[in-house]
């Protein structure tokens, strides 16, 4: 009896190890993608921005919005802790926060620019309420991360996201995430195809995020990821 | 008539106890009409706060733009035309239109310094900073006339907007402290771009935009709870927003006040239903709470006033009963009806309210009057706007005093009155 019990131990992954399952999933060490996220507005209109993401080590991300006509032009940069938006308005880059939210949605910054969680989070696996998946509760490390809190389902067959519950200060869920559409974009790797997530506190506001493509085979120039490289 | 006289002669008789008497009805009249005035000053101060440093007497917006679950929906737009503008400023008791947008935005400061050669990072004290404020975009022009104490309350070494479309932005003081913004004086050449601050915010549709800024002036809190707030220029808000030639507000400023609702109904009805107009009280209802409240609390404290000076009234007369036992007598034995004590007494007690409070409120009025036009400083809580309280009162509450203490003073004496009456002439005469 006690050795079944060991071995069922045994069998369930630890926290560290799903963690950094997410983080190669959703966040691969280096990438390239592109991606539209539609923003749903509470008086039900709808607005779709383009995108190009470029991913280098552990934290540099370079974005460049290709559309609509309003933000095209606009470029993020991450480097480390550090995250700029470069306005062509501005003709210079200006930081922003992480919580912030990205481009009107209901996404904030992080959570596309900053894909992290061992180094943000500490996560303890808790009771699952579909018999198919793993639940971790994260808690923030750090006042700088995104959420406070975070609840992640993740599939155990093959370690994706599927669900994803975001707290804030006060303990109030802020918003929640569906993973859906996975799909093997390159061989060997899989991830979501499509993420919606939902505006808990104005039910009426969601954004869904769309990868179109993305590759792990890429060159990327180092240079892509300096404050001197944004609106070149 | 002939008792009355004799009333007057009985208070003018013991001189000593009339005084103490009357001392103290003119100690509870004055005290109760400078409380009065005083609240009603320091109302004033916070009405006038509120809607000639912020709101204006009345708003106009496209309808539902007050109930909307977010507080700034910059898609209940409105053209901001002359036509429009010409029909609000025709409207009785308006002198003045300011044409507004109110949107949630961002101030973002530059670093300290550039960003080290080596590639290692900013310390991150050295970092420029983003934070959330509410921003009102205006036209200082019109604006001035709405809102002319927020324009009279620039702190020194800044100033209000110069123009609609300048590149300058006016925060709250204790906000810019924490943003370590310095204030840009006036007519030095602009810093390069990299030290300027950038107003962000997301247009109309969601996309983020901005525009390289300085900060011109701060303002002072004028309450608790209004530290993340700014000002900017309506024309480059217009553009950061994409709203050239809208607006979300328009605020009106009265020649009174008071007249708030009679001005709402009838705009209510010139604009049709496509606009709603709000008044000051129905847009920040939290103020007439408070000054319920505080009448509230008056009523209280001027009610405990009142008993202690009443029950004055009664131990006097008590006393007066008691030393006239014989004298009560008397009347009673040549023929006078119990009746006529009682009325006796009333009416000594009546002429001690009228006399107290003719004089008590000619002290409180006297009072009222020099605090009035020297004004009293006051630092409101949570504000460091420094007030300056005019008391005053209203005529129906000098009339309210000027009825209600002798009928207080009647009620009061209404007792030691009826015990008077209640005396045997036999016993009362041979009382010592």
């Amino acid at each position: 009896m006690h050795a079944l019990v060991l071995m069922l131990l045994a069998a369930d992954p630890t926290v560290a190890e799903l963690l950094a399952k997410y983080d190669s999933i959703m966040g691969p060490a280096q990438f390239e993608a592109e991606a539209t996220m539609t923003a749903t507005r509470e008086d039900g209109t709808a607005r779709t921005y383009g995108m190009k993401f470029l991913k280098k080590d552990q934290d540099k991300f370079r974005l460049w919005f290709s559309e609509p006509a309003a933000v095209k032009g606009q470029e993020m940069l991450r480097n480390g802790d550090n995250l700029w938006i470069y306005i062509p308005n501005l003709k210079r880059a200006t930081r922003v926060a992480n919580r912030d939210n990205f481009q009107g949605g209901d996404f904030n910054n992080a959570d596309v620019l900053r894909v992290n969680y061992q180094a943000d989070y500490d996560g303890k696996l808790i009771d699952s309420d579909a018999p198919d998946a793993w639940c971790i509760e994260l808690k923030a490390k750090s006042k700088e991360t995104s959420y406070d809190s975070i609840k992640l389902w993740m599939r155990k067959s093959d370690f994706q996201p599927l669900k994803g519950q975001y707290f804030g200060t006060s303990g109030q869920m802020i918003r929640s995430a569906t993973f859906t559409d996975h799909k093997e974009f390159e061989k060997g790797f899989t991830r979501p195809g499509r993420i919606v997530m939902q505006n808990e506190l104005v039910k009426t506001r969601k954004s869904e995020m769309r990868t179109s493509r993305m590759t792990l085979k890429v060159d990327v120039p180092a240079q892509r990821f300096t404050q001197a490289d944004l609106g070149k | 008539m002939a008792l009355f006289k004799l009333a007057v002669r009985n208070l003018r008789r013991n001189q000593r106890r009339t005084a103490i008497t009357l001392v103290a009805m003119v100690v509870g009249v004055t005290g109760m009409v400078g409380l009065r005035g005083f609240i009603n000053g320091q109302q004033d101060v916070l009405l006038e706060n509120i809607i000639k440093g912020r709101l204006g007497a009345v708003q106009v917006h496209r309808t539902g733009y007050v109930k909307n679950v977010l507080t700034s929906p910059l898609q209940l737009d409105m053209a901001d035309t002359p036509e429009l503008r010409g029909r609000l400023s025709a409207a009785p008791h308006v002198i003045g239109v300011s044409p507004r947008i109110e949107f949630g935005a961002m101030v973002s400061t530059p670093d300290k310094r550039p960003q080290p050669e080596d590639g290692s990072d900013l310390p991150e004290a050295d970092q420029g900073k983003t934070s959330f404020f509410l921003a009102t975009a205006i036209e200082p022009e019109s604006e001035s006339k709405v809102t002319p104490r927020r324009h009279g309350l620039i702190n020194k070494g800044g100033r209000m907007l110069p123009s609609a479309d300048a590149p300058e932005l006016v925060l709250n003081d204790e906000f810019a402290r924490g943003l370590e913004a310095p204030v840009h004086p006036a007519g030095a050449p602009m810093p390069p771009i990299e030290q300027q601050l950038a107003l962000l915010a997301g247009d109309r549709d969601g996309a983020l935009n901005g525009e390289n800024m300085v900060l011109g002036g701060t303002l002072p809190s004028f309450s608790a709870g209004d530290k993340r707030i700014g000002v900017v220029p309506l024309a480059v808000a217009q553009r950061v927003l994409r709203m050239e030639g809208h607006v979300t507000e328009y605020a009106l400023a009265l020649d009174d006040y008071t007249q708030a609702d009679a001005v709402r109904d009838g705009l209510k009805a010139k604009l049709g239903p496509d606009y709603e107009v709000h008044t000051w009280a129905e847009l920040f209802p939290f103020i007439k709470s408070l000054t319920g409240t505080q009448d509230f609390i008056f009523s209280i404290i001027t009610g405990v006033f009142f008993t202690v000076v009443l029950l004055g009234i009664v131990n006097a007369m008590l006393m007066t009963v008691l030393e006239r036992t014989r004298e009560i007598g008397t009347m009673l034995a040549v023929g006078m009806r119990r009746r006529q004590i009682i009325r006796l007494f009333l009416f000594e007690g009546v002429v001690i309210g009228t006399v107290g409070a003719l004089l008590g409120l000619s002290v409180g009025l006297l009072l009222i009057a020099f605090t009035h036009s020297r004004g009293i400083p006051l630092p409101a809580p949570g504000a460091n706007v420094e007030s300056i309280v005019r008391p005053w009162v209203s005529g129906r509450f000098v009339v309210g005093v000027l009825l209600g203490t002798p009928l207080g003073a009647a009620l009061a004496t209404l007792w030691p009155a009826w015990r008077a009456s209640r005396l045997r002439p036999v016993e009362a005469l041979a009382s010592a």
